[in-house]
């Protein structure tokens, strides 16, 4: 017969205790410190992380443990036209420089990525992975697949940029004078992603809208555009 | 409450839908956001029940989020093996398009309320000196 106590250590009840117990810890600690870098999804990962290895958890059975609180993930994110439908008339208003800002901002984060991964001597798979690091996870596995690029590995760099670029944003705009809320939102969304979109949420609605406008956006271009740029690339270089 | 998650679940199962016969590219979540966009356009209100129920999921993302994030645990070796470039990659990448993305936008809006900031700045420096 089983010990008892390993028995209830792997049930699904100690996995999604585990969960709460690390999201409360996080917030507290980010309410308590002030600290941006102690991001709240940071830090509730790192407990997660900590606790599997810990109680020695199998990854595959925690991860279908907490199905009750990771399904929730997909209501929250169509609950985002909310805060875009509020503030649909700025974004009317400021259309043009939001395409704008899309384009420019979209080329610039994926060019600069490759630029300095391949100057630092990254290979071709983990290049065509890259690419895809500022895209929400859901649309970022299978494009990098699509690329040549790997879909586990895309899920990793996504996580790395949200919680780097989550806890970067904020002193970083500061420090340039981004103060607009709608221009915060949209440096949020682009460079962070979901993880970017929920801090944008807390400093406001209109941040919030414009993250989530952004992070939508940039995510449906970079999903048309970059098969395209990196097939003419390909032929124009002779890979 | 339940009716606004259940009026999400219907617009994520749509968006599912779509995804599987149209739209391979686009996961089916955001294709939900659009549709639930366009039922908030044609409504031209938010239903108090689904205002309860964004505010409580919003409230949570960052619990939401954490979870896929522990994915990390998965994609170790690649990472390990090229983690110079991969991490000198994210960070100089981060540090130069936050900026970016931030500066374009609010030059691009014509930043009002930059202006009024130096308009109530300049109007304080000026004020002293006329009285």
């Amino acid at each position: 017969m089983p010990d008892p106590l390993l028995q209830v250590i792997h049930s699904p009840v100690t996995a999604i205790a585990l969960t709460l117990a690390a999201f409360l810890c996080a917030i507290w600690l980010y309410r308590r410190s002030g600290w941006l870098v102690l991001q709240p999804v940071l830090v509730t990962m790192l407990i997660i992380i900590a606790g599997i290895r810990l109680l020695g958890l199998e990854y595959q059975a925690y991860r279908e443990a907490v199905l009750p609180i990771s399904w929730l993930l997909g209501p929250a994110t169509v609950a985002l036209a909310v805060p875009l439908y509020r503030n649909l008339r700025r974004i009317r208003q400021t259309l043009w420089p939001v395409i704008l800002t899309l384009l420019v901002g979209g080329v610039a984060i994926v060019a600069l990525t490759l630029l300095f991964a391949y100057w630092l001597g990254a290979d071709l798979p983990v290049l065509m992975t890259l690419a895809t690091k500022s895209v929400t996870m859901p649309i970022a596995m299978p494009l990098a697949e699509q690329l040549g690029g790997i879909a586990a590995l895309a899920a990793v760099l996504v996580m790395l940029t949200g919680v780097a670029g989550t806890a970067m944003l904020p002193p970083l705009l500061n420090l340039c004078g981004v103060q607009h809320p709608a221009a915060r939102g949209m440096a949020y969304g682009m460079n962070a992603h979901a993880v970017g979109t929920a801090r944008a949420l807390e400093e406001g609605d209109e941040c919030g809208a414009f993250a989530a406008l952004a992070m939508g956006a940039l995510g449906a271009m970079t999903a048309v555009l970059l098969p395209l740029a990196v097939l003419l690339l390909k032929a124009t270089l002779g890979w | 409450m339940i009716k606004g998650l259940l009026l999400l679940l219907v617009m994520q199962a749509a968006g599912a839908l779509l995804q599987l016969l149209y739209l391979p590219m686009l996961p089916g979540p955001v294709i939900g956001l659009l549709l639930l966009l366009v039922f908030l356009l044609l409504l031209g209100r938010i239903p108090a029940c689904l205002e309860q129920v964004s505010v409580v999921l919003f409230q949570y993302l960052p619990l939401l989020l954490a979870v896929p994030a522990t994915g990390i645990l998965l994609g170790g070796d690649v990472l390990l093996t090229q983690l110079p470039a991969i991490s000198g990659a994210l960070l100089f990448s981060l540090l130069l398009c936050i900026p970016l993305c931030g500066w374009l936008m609010q030059r691009l809006i014509g930043d009002k309320r930059g202006c009024l900031i130096r308009c109530c700045r300049s109007y304080t420096r000026r004020s002293p000196r006329s009285r």
